[in-house]
């Protein structure tokens, strides 16, 4: 026989280290990167439209919350190797799972709903009447989610996402903006007392933090069976994804503020004139570039949000959960998918028309009114020194975790209040 | 019949009906086919005093009642084959043996089995839920009107597996008698749901073989994160249990610190076998062939060769053919098992033996490989270097892997499938 030889090929041992590095960059990314979904880019849209500049320091400011409320996510994941749902469930019993999933899948709807409003007023662009595109939206994502073909077709749309974002980069920096004002208004907050500005505000952190993100990032982690081991380059990718995320929301800010807001176009919040805010780049094509970046974005949405809806309430009633089980092994998780994409199709039909993109502004209101209720579990978890073993949080991101929950649930109840009773 | 949630949070009474605190938990004595009851935790003025099951005279969904005067109030203890019941096993996730699934606890029946109270079922079902949320009476109510059943579903407790973590407060060993039993697909497939702790709990509670052949039935990634999760010495004697060209295949897939470790701490012989298979690139007859074939010289008879065969005793994929080798290890000819049975068993071998016996050369691609198998009809083919000494041979089943296609869920990211992790 011949004598053993000790080197090894480089090609295995390049593919390990590679596969270390992506291994871990990841949830945090992807996670980031669904943000700007159709509710997204039309929050933060509209944002620039009506207020300018004003919003940018709650970018920043939701961006560092992101970040902190992303990191407990994944650091949940990595130290119990188990999802948002099941650990509520385990610790809490399953009333408070039973609760906080109904919440989430409260909000959820809702962002489906708004994923469904953004294919029906991106294809309005192109003269589709809503039925058709609530039609086509829900065939295609019944079949990409079944058909199990949505991880290579998700990078279409990352790759449109991406596509769209430099041309709101570069939009923003041809419509020549006050980047002085833009720069004070990143870190001077501004405070205004109309209940409209600060649904605004709402909106723009409900968009940014979500209650399917916490969901989705957490079982993300865990089920790349990521361990304690991967905490350094778990929070980098949070990190990465939380900056890029908002970068990109605050060009599209800046782009649309710098076009519309500074010619007072700011009343009217449809698609061909939010779309304007691409004419330096795009000139008159602006308008279906827009509606182009708007169907990924709601694509990519669709891909994550139903998906992570039904992971999650299957797994917290130990449910048969995901798209390798046919229909008659997991009806629950099948079931739950069809009711999601059914009920925001139809939602969606009887929506008046004109009112789309108020319809994916609202659903991020939403969104951000539930997000305490999900956040003080996940923070209350984060604390169980039992679960947690070496990775709960010290003191340091408990005070941060716990003033970030705070501060949405003043947020929200400021909304209420001066919405409501108008103060 | 008692549910355990029917229990909990029900007064104790002391002889004469003074109420003394609530249920907290009942603990149980693992072990018996049926564990008995061996304990009741009770809550009182927020503490938790632990009760012998001897002083309890009655327990039911109206509380429990003692019968002793003397209560024993000292502080709550827990004896090393016990697990409480609603700590450890309410809510958590368990193993259905039977279903060959991961499946969540919804509620635990205990029954009077020869005068005592026996742990017998677990309740999945959707009764059990309803029951934990109470809403079970009123859910019948309405079935009964519209003639539907509530459906209910129990595992027998002999049926049920409880995964590692589920019972992580108690230094107790699960033997997982019965998951040692399922066929090795299956057991894949259970351990693929879990999470990474309860993984290498349940692989290390497996014997060598078991856990071989399990592993081997896993995606290459699941392989990997599952062998660098467990101590090397265990890892390395698993390792020595699987076919040599598994082994190398998967061992290419660990990290170079972990592949060096586990190397040195296998047997020399299999070590050295593993080492020279992953010289050969993955997708050439070298990477896909196995170095466990049998092989005699062709001075033996027929009676000999069979002689060999009982003390080599050959895996069942090796057997059919036996390859006759000269004294430098090169190929010169091979016996088919039918050919060695019916010679007279004192012929010298190299009288009927086939003499230039097809083969592949170690560089020939997987394509080739599996043409000449198909053309040939053979159930394993040699595999010889460039001067025809006998490398190992690729047996039809490796062959054939070219042909199958992959299935979609291997292609989809893992976080919505049971396949490997997406790296």
């Amino acid at each position: 026989m011949r004598s053993p030889v000790l080197s090894l090929t480089p090609r295995a041992v390049n593919r390990v280290r590679l596969a270390a590095i992506l291994g871990v960059l990841g949830p945090g990314l992807v996670s980031g990167f669904a943000d700007n979904d159709a509710g997204g880019i039309s929050t933060y849209s509209v944002a620039g439209v009506k207020y300018g500049y004003d919003l940018l320091w709650v970018l920043l400011a939701s961006q560092i919350v992101l970040f902190f409320t992303q990191e407990v996510g994944a650091r949940l994941g990595l130290a119990t190797g188990q999802g948002l749902a099941g650990l509520v469930r385990e610790r809490y019993g399953v009333r408070w799972a039973t609760f906080m999933i109904s919440t989430m899948l409260v909000a959820n709807v809702g962002s489906i709903i708004a994923e469904f409003a953004g294919c029906s007023a991106a294809l309005e662009i192109f003269g589709w009447p809503t039925w058709a595109s609530a039609l086509l939206a829900a065939t295609v994502v019944m079949l990409l989610l079944t058909r199990g073909n949505y991880s290579k077709v998700q990078y279409l749309f990352v790759a449109v996402g991406i596509g769209v974002s430099l041309a709101y980069f570069v939009s923003a920096v041809l419509a020549h903006p006050d980047w002085g004002r833009a720069a004070n208004s990143l870190v001077v907050p501004h405070l205004a007392s109309s209940p409209a500005y600060w649904a605004a505000v709402v909106a723009t952190v409900g968009t940014t933090i979500t209650p399917w993100g916490q969901a989705f990032i957490q079982s993300y982690v865990a089920d790349k069976r990521l361990g304690p081991e991967d905490l350094v380059g778990e929070r980098l990718d949070v990190g990465l994804g939380a900056l890029l995320t908002n970068l990109i929301a605050g060009f599209i800010v800046v782009a649309c503020a710098a076009t519309l807001f500074s010619t007072g176009r700011t009343d009217v919040t449809d698609v061909p004139t939010i779309a304007k805010a691409l004419e330096p780049l795009a000139g008159t094509a602006a308008t279906y570039l827009f509606a182009v970046g708007l169907l990924a974005a709601s694509f990519l949405g669709l891909g994550v949000v139903p998906l992570t809806s039904a992971y999650a309430t299957c797994e917290a009633f130990g449910w048969e959960t995901g798209v390798d089980w046919r229909w008659r092994e997991a009806p629950a998780f099948y079931g739950l998918l069809t009711f999601f994409v059914v009920v925001a199709a139809l939602f969606v039909l009887v929506v008046p028309p004109g009112s789309l993109v108020q319809v994916m502004v609202t659903a991020q209101v939403v969104n951000c009114l539930l997000l305490p209720f999900v956040l003080v579990f996940v923070m209350r978890l984060s604390m169980d020194r039992q679960l947690m073993g070496p990775l709960t949080s010290g003191r340091f991101l408990l005070i941060v975790g716990w003033l970030g929950t705070a501060l949405l649930i003043v947020l929200s109840l400021t909304l209420v209040a001066t919405s409501v009773f108008g103060l | 019949m008692l549910y355990l949630s029917q229990a909990i949070g029900r007064p104790v009474r002391d002889q004469a009906g003074e109420p003394i605190g609530t249920v907290a938990d009942l603990l149980v004595a693992i072990g018996d086919r049926y564990p008995p009851v061996t304990g009741i935790v009770v809550k009182t003025n927020g503490r938790q005093i632990f009760l012998q099951w001897s002083s309890v005279a009655s327990l039911d969904a109206s509380g429990a009642v003692l019968g002793t005067t003397a209560i024993d109030i000292s502080k709550f203890q827990q004896r090393p084959n016990e697990i409480r019941l609603k700590q450890d096993l309410m809510d958590r996730q368990i193993v259905d043996i039977d279903g060959r699934k991961v499946v969540r606890v919804n509620d635990l029946r205990l029954d009077e089995v020869e005068g005592a109270l026996h742990l017998v079922a677990v309740d999945v079902g959707p009764s059990g839920l309803l029951r934990r949320l109470g809403l079970e009476s009123s859910w019948r109510t309405i079935a009964r009107g519209l003639h539907r059943d509530v459906p209910e579903r129990y595992i027998d407790w002999e049926d049920v597996d409880p995964v590692e973590r589920t019972i992580a407060s108690v230094k107790l060993r699960v033997p997982h008698k019965g998951l040692a039993e399922l066929h090795p697909a299956d057991l894949a497939t259970i351990i693929d749901q879990l999470s990474r702790s309860d993984r290498v709990g349940v692989i290390t509670s497996l014997d060598d073989e078991v856990a071989a052949d399990a592993i081997g039935e896993m995606e290459p990634e699941t392989q990997a994160d599952i062998l660098e999760d467990l101590e090397p010495e265990r890892a390395a004697d698993i390792l020595e249990e699987m076919d040599p060209d598994e082994a190398a295949d998967l061992v290419a897939d660990l990290s170079e610190e972990t592949r060096e470790e586990i190397l040195g701490l296998m047997e020399k012989d299999e070590a050295e076998e593993v080492q020279e298979l992953m010289t050969y690139a993955e997708d050439t007859a070298g990477g896909i062939m196995t170095t466990e074939y049998v092989a005699v010289p062709a001075t033996l008879t027929a009676a000999e060769t069979i002689d060999k065969l009982r003390v080599l005793e050959p895996t069942a994929e090796t057997i059919y053919y036996v390859y006759v080798t000269d004294d430098a290890n090169r190929l010169v000819g091979v016996l088919s098992l039918r050919d060695l049975i019916v010679a007279k068993p004192d012929t010298c071998i190299s009288t009927f033996m086939l003499e230039e016996p097809v083969v592949v050369q170690t560089d020939a691609s997987q394509e080739d490989v599996t043409e000449v198998v198909a053309r040939y009809n053979l159930l394993a083919v040699p595999v010889v270097d460039p001067e025809g000494h006998l490398e190992g041979i690729v047996t039809v089943d490796d062959a054939m892997d070219t042909l199958l296609p992959q299935p979609s869920w291997r292609r989809l990211p893992h976080i919505f499938g049971r396949g490997g992790s997406e790296r």
